[in-house]
C-alpha cells in the first residue's frame, strides 16, 4: 500500500495532458485523497514537449516532490525527456508503437507497462487523441481505486458535450481500466473528512475576488493568470461584474482605476511585463487614493522570458513601482489557501487605506491545481469598504473636502461621482484638500506627508510573518510566496532523518514587518534564505529593514520549481 | 433644487490660459451646453487629460479625474461601466487623445461606450511650450519642427469614423454658439461621440489663427448619408474646411453589451453572491 503517489503524463501540446491531470486530481479528491497537479508547457499551442505531474497522498503535502513513480508516455519524448527523474520499482507505460524500451535501458530498476495506445483507441474507432483516456484508465486500475470514480468524474467533464462524447470516453477508460493485470501502486484507504475541492491558483484568486465583491475587472491577457480572466468571464453574467479585455495593460489599469474612482471594488491581473506597462498608472492610483487590487502573477524575465515558467523576481520591482513616494501594500500568497484569503484581505485593505494592494503569485501557484477543503472558500466574509462619504463630511462652507487633511491617520472618505453634495476632483497633479492643483510649499507638504502617514497607519493590520518547525532548529529558513510549499516538504524529510529545522515565512511583505522580522531573525544563528530568483530579494529587503544580513542562499531561477529534495540537497 | 447655469458650473478659479486662447470659447461653450442638458455639479463626471485643455479641470465646478496624460479614454471608461446612469465627458486635447492616447482611441472608438470626447485641437503642444502635434500640417514650424513638420497629420474624423465612432463632428473654438449646440448634440447621442474642436494657438501658432480659420470654415448642410462620404467630407481641408456632424449612427453601446448592466449601475449592486454553493460545485 500507497501512502503518495507521483504520477506524470507527457506528450505534444493538443494530446490532452492537461485535462487528464484535472481528471485525474477529481478522480481522487472526490474519495478525500489530498492531490496536487503541476504542469510544464512550452509557449505553443500544437506540438513541443508538454508534460504534467500528479501527486496523490492519503495525507495533507505541500508540494510537488521531484521522484516519479509513474510515467505515462504518449510519445517517444516522454520516455527519453523524463527517464531520469525515475526510481527503483517506477513503473514506465508506452505504446510499443513509440519505441521498443527493455528495462536495461534504465538507470534504475524499473518496470515495464508496454500499453497499445493507438491500438485501443483504435479498436472503438475514436480520435488517437483519447490515448490520454486509456491512459486515466490503467493510471486508475494501477492505483486500486474503482472504476465508478473515473467514471463520475469524465461523465462530469463531457457532460457538455452531449451523451455520445460521455459514452465513448468511458467506453475507452474502461478499456484502458481492464488492460493492466496487476494493481501495483495501490493507495490506502483516504482519510475523508470532509468535501474536497479541485482548484488552481488563479481561480482561487478569483473566488477570493468575487466573495469580496468584486464588480470590475479589466486584464490583458497574459501567462500566468488567464484562468483568472475565464473564471471572471464565465461567470459575468450570474455574478453580475463586468470582466473588460482592454487594448494593453497601460488601458486597464487605467479603466480599473476609473472604475475604482466611480465606486466599485476592481481589480487587473498581468505578469511582469505587462505591470511594467501599468507602472504610470500605479502611481496614477497612487495620488488620486483610489483602492485597486493587482494579481501580479511572476514569471520568468526580463523581458518575455520564458513565459511559462516560474519565478519570484518582481518582489524588489513591485515595492518600488511607480513615479514618486507614495503607500502601497504587498501581499503574497504562500498556498492555495491564501490564494483566496489574502485577495480577500487585499480589497478590504485596498478600500481602508485607499491605496494600491498587490497579490504577487508566480506560475507555479496560478497554473497549479490543488486539492482544498470547499470549507476553505465558503466561510463568511467580512467587506469593510473603509471611510466613506457622508452628509457631516461636508465642512462649514458645503464643500466636501476628499482630501481633507483633518485625518491622523491619512484616511479621509471617499465620495462617487454622482453622489449629491459629494463633489471633489480626482486630480494626477499634486492638489488642495477638494482635489484643486496646487503648487504652494506647505500643500504640496502636508499632501504628500498625509498619503505617507497610511503606511504607519497599516502597520496595526500587517501580519507577522509564519514560524513552522522547531525552535530548537539549528537551521532556520526564510523564504516568502509559493517556495513554502517544497520548503515544508523539504523539513519533513530533514526530520525523518533527525534534522531539526524551522521556517519564518512572510506572506505579508510590504509595509515591512521590520519590528517582528528583528525579533525573530536576529537570535538564529544559521539562517538560509530560499527564494526563487538569482538575488535574493526578499534577503535584500531584510537587510534593508533590520539590518541583518542572511549570508547562506539556496536560490533557483531556471524556470522550474524547488523540489523538496533539492533543497535537502543544497544544505 | 437650484438651477444649472453656465456660471453655477464654474468654479472661483481664474483661467490660466494665454488671452484669446481657443480653450476659453470651449470651456464657455461646454458649460452653456452642459447647462442646456440640465446637468448640474454633482450629476455628470468629466475626465480630463493632460495638456493646456486640461487645465481646463479646476475651471469647471462638477466631478472630475484628471488623468494620467493620454488615458482619459481608459479611465472614463471604467467610471462609465461602473455607473451607466451618470453622464461622462472627456475633455482631451490633439497630443493627448491621438497622440500619447491613440491606441486607446481606435479601441473606444470600436467599443461605442456611451461617452463623449472633445478633443482641442490646435496643432501644438501649448504647455511644453510649442512642439509639433500629431495633427500638426506637414511643413508647418514649431519648436520641434524647425524646418517644419515632415510627417503627415493625423485626421481625427477619418480616424474616427474608421474606427467605430457612432458620432463624429467638428467645431470650431471661435464659434461659442455654434460649438455649444454641437456639443449637446454629441452629448445627447447614445454612443461613442468625436467633436474635434479646431482650437487656434495665439501663443505658438502664428499661422492657424481665427482670421485664418473664418476665411475657410463653412458648415455641413446635411448629415452625409454613410461612411464613406462621410469619410470624403472628413478629408477636405485647405481653402474650404468643413464643421458639423460628419456621421451619425446608432448602434448598441459598450453598456449596451454588458449583462451586468441591464438591471441597475454597477454601483448600486450588492457585494454578495447569490449561489456560493453552485459556483464553487464546478471545483468539485
Amino acid at each position: 500500500m500507497m501512502d503518495s503517489v507521483t504520477w506524470k503524463i507527457g506528450g505534444e501540446a493538443g494530446f490532452g495532458i492537461m485535462a487528464s491531470g484535472t481528471m485525474l486530481c477529481r478522480t481522487f479528491s472526490r474519495a478525500g485523497y489530498h492531490v496536487m497537479a503541476t504542469n510544464d508547457y512550452p509557449s505553443l499551442i500544437r506540438g513541443g514537449h508538454n508534460f504534467i505531474t500528479v501527486r496523490i497522498a492519503t495525507e495533507e503535502f505541500a508540494s510537488m516532490n521531484r521522484d516519479v513513480h509513474i510515467l505515462v508516455a504518449l510519445n517517444y519524448e516522454s520516455v527519453e525527456k523524463h527517464k531520469e527523474e525515475l526510481m527503483d520499482g517506477s513503473l514506465v507505460i508506452f505504446d510499443p508503437k513509440d519505441g521498443e524500451w527493455k528495462e536495461g535501458d534504465f538507470q534504475k530498476k524499473v518496470k515495464l507497462l508496454p500499453v497499445p495506445f493507438r491500438e485501443i483507441v483504435g479498436k472503438f474507432t475514436a480520435d488517437p487523441v483519447m490515448r490520454n483516456t486509456v491512459a486515466l484508465g490503467v493510471t486508475v486500475a494501477l492505483l486500486g481505486a474503482p472504476f465508478e470514480r473515473l467514471s463520475s468524474v469524465i461523465t462530469d467533464q463531457f457532460k457538455k458535450k452531449g451523451e455520445e462524447v460521455v459514452k465513448q470516453n468511458l467506453t475507452i477508460a474502461k478499456a484502458g481500466y481492464d488492460f493492466p493485470s496487476e494493481k501495483s501502486f495501490v493507495l490506502g484507504p483516504s482519510k475523508k473528512k470532509e468535501r474536497l475541492l479541485v482548484i488552481n491558483g488563479s481561480e482561487a484568486v478569483g473566488v477570493g475576488a468575487v466573495r469580496a465583491g468584486l464588480k470590475f475587472a479589466a486584464i490583458y491577457p497574459m501567462t500566468p493568470i488567464n484562468a483568472l480572466i475565464t473564471f471572471l468571464a464565465d461567470h459575468a453574467k450570474n455574478l453580475k461584474l463586468v470582466y473588460k479585455q482592454p487594448e494593453d495593460e497601460i488601458a486597464g489599469i487605467n479603466m480599473a482605476v476609473g472604475a475604482s474612482i466611480a465606486g466599485v471594488r476592481s481589480m487587473v491581473a498581468t505578469s511582469g511585463g505587462g505591470f511594467a506597462l501599468m507602472v504610470e498608472g500605479l502611481s496614477f492610483a497612487g495620488v488620486v487614493e483610489a483602492p485597486l487590487v493587482i494579481d501580479m502573477g511572476m514569471r520568468v524575465g526580463p523581458a518575455t522570458g520564458m513565459p511559462t515558467y516560474t519565478e519570484q523576481g518582481e518582489l524588489q520591482f513591485v515595492i518600488h513601482a511607480g513615479h514618486g513616494e507614495f503607500p502601497r501594500i504587498i501581499l503574497a500568497p504562500s498556498d492555495i489557501g491564501e490564494a483566496y484569503s489574502l485577495t480577500v484581505d487585499a480589497f478590504n485593505l485596498a478600500d481602508r487605506y485607499q491605496v494600491p494592494v498587490f497579490v504577487l503569485t508566480d506560475k507555479y501557484l496560478n497554473e497549479s491545481q490543488w486539492s482544498l477543503p470547499q470549507s476553505a472558500l465558503s466561510g463568511s466574509v467580512e467587506i469593510d469598504r473603509g471611510k466613506l462619504f457622508s452628509s457631516d463630511s461636508k465642512n462649514s462652507n458645503g464643500e466636501f473636502k476628499r482630501y481633507s487633511l483633518d485625518v491622523s491617520d491619512g484616511i479621509s472618505p471617499r465620495s462617487f461621482p454622482g453622489m449629491k453634495k459629494g463633489l471633489y476632483h480626482a486630480d494626477s497633479y499634486e492638489h488642495d484638500e477638494v482635489g484643486h492643483v496646487t503648487e504652494d510649499t506647505s500643500m504640496r507638504t502636508k499632501m504628500s506627508l498625509k498619503r505617507l502617514k497610511k503606511l504607519e497607519a497599516m502597520k496595526k493590520d500587517m501580519k507577522a510573518p509564519k514560524i513552522v518547525g522547531d525552535s530548537e532548529a539549528e537551521i532556520t529558513f526564510v523564504s516568502w510566496g509559493s517556495s513554502k510549499g517544497p520548503i515544508l516538504e523539504a523539513m519533513k524529510l530533514l526530520a525523518a532523518k533527525g534534522k531539526k529545522t524551522r521556517l519564518i515565512h512572510f506572506s505579508w511583505l510590504f509595509p515591512f514587518p521590520a519590528e517582528e522580522a528583528t525579533k525573530l531573525l536576529s537570535p538564529v544563528t544559521r539562517l538560509i534564505d530560499v527564494e526563487q530568483n538569482a538575488t535574493g530579494q526578499l534577503a535584500s529587503l531584510i537587510r534593508e529593514h533590520t539590518g541583518i544580513l542572511i549570508k547562506e542562499k539556496i536560490l533557483k531561477f531556471d524556470g522550474r520549481p524547488f523540489y523538496p529534495e533539492e533543497i535537502v540537497e543544497k544544505l | 433644487m437650484s438651477t444649472v447655469t453656465p456660471d453655477s458650473l464654474k468654479t472661483n478659479f481664474l483661467p490660466t490660459w494665454c488671452p484669446g486662447c481657443g480653450d476659453f470659447g470651449i470651456w464657455m461653450a461646454l458649460r452653456d451646453a452642459l447647462a442646456n442638458l440640465r446637468i448640474g455639479s454633482d450629476d455628470g463626471l468629466i475626465v480630463y487629460g493632460i495638456g493646456c485643455h486640461g487645465n481646463m479641470h479646476d475651471w469647471v465646478n462638477m466631478y472630475a479625474i484628471r488623468a494620467l496624460h493620454g488615458r482619459t479614454l481608459p479611465v472614463a471608461q471604467g467610471a462609465k461601466l461602473v455607473n451607466h446612469k451618470l453622464p461622462v465627458v472627456i475633455i482631451s486635447g490633439d497630443g493627448d487623445c491621438l497622440g500619447e492616447g491613440g491606441n486607446h482611441f481606435i479601441h473606444a472608438a470600436k467599443r461605442n461606450p456611451d461617452l463623449t470626447v472633445f478633443i482641442h485641437n490646435n496643432e501644438v503642444y501649448g504647455l511644453t511650450t510649442g512642439q509639433a502635434s500629431p495633427t500638426a500640417q506637414a511643413g508647418f514650424k514649431t519648436k520641434s519642427t524647425p524646418e517644419g513638420a515632415v510627417d503627415e497629420p493625423v485626421n481625427p474624423l477619418t480616424l474616427a469614423i474608421a474606427s467605430g465612432a457612432t458620432f463624429v463632428a467638428r467645431g470650431f473654438a471661435g464659434d461659442m454658439q455654434g460649438l455649444s449646440a454641437l456639443m449637446k448634440t454629441a452629448i445627447e447621442h447614445k454612443g461613442f461621440s468625436v467633436v474635434d474642436i479646431l482650437q487656434p494657438c495665439v501663443t505658438f501658432d502664428k499661422v492657424h489663427t481665427y482670421q485664418w480659420y473664418r476665411q475657410r470654415v463653412y458648415k455641413l448642410e446635411t448629415i452625409p448619408e454613410n461612411k464613406i462620404k462621410a469619410l470624403e467630407k472628413a478629408m477636405e481641408w485647405g481653402d474650404r474646411i468643413p464643421l458639423g456632424v460628419f456621421y451619425k449612427e446608432n448602434k448598441p453601446t459598450s453598456e449596451d453589451r454588458e449583462s451586468a448592466l441591464a438591471d441597475k449601475p454597477l454601483v448600486d449592486l450588492p457585494l454578495t453572491i447569490e449561489n456560493l454553493e453552485g459556483l464553487l460545485n464546478e471545483f468539485y
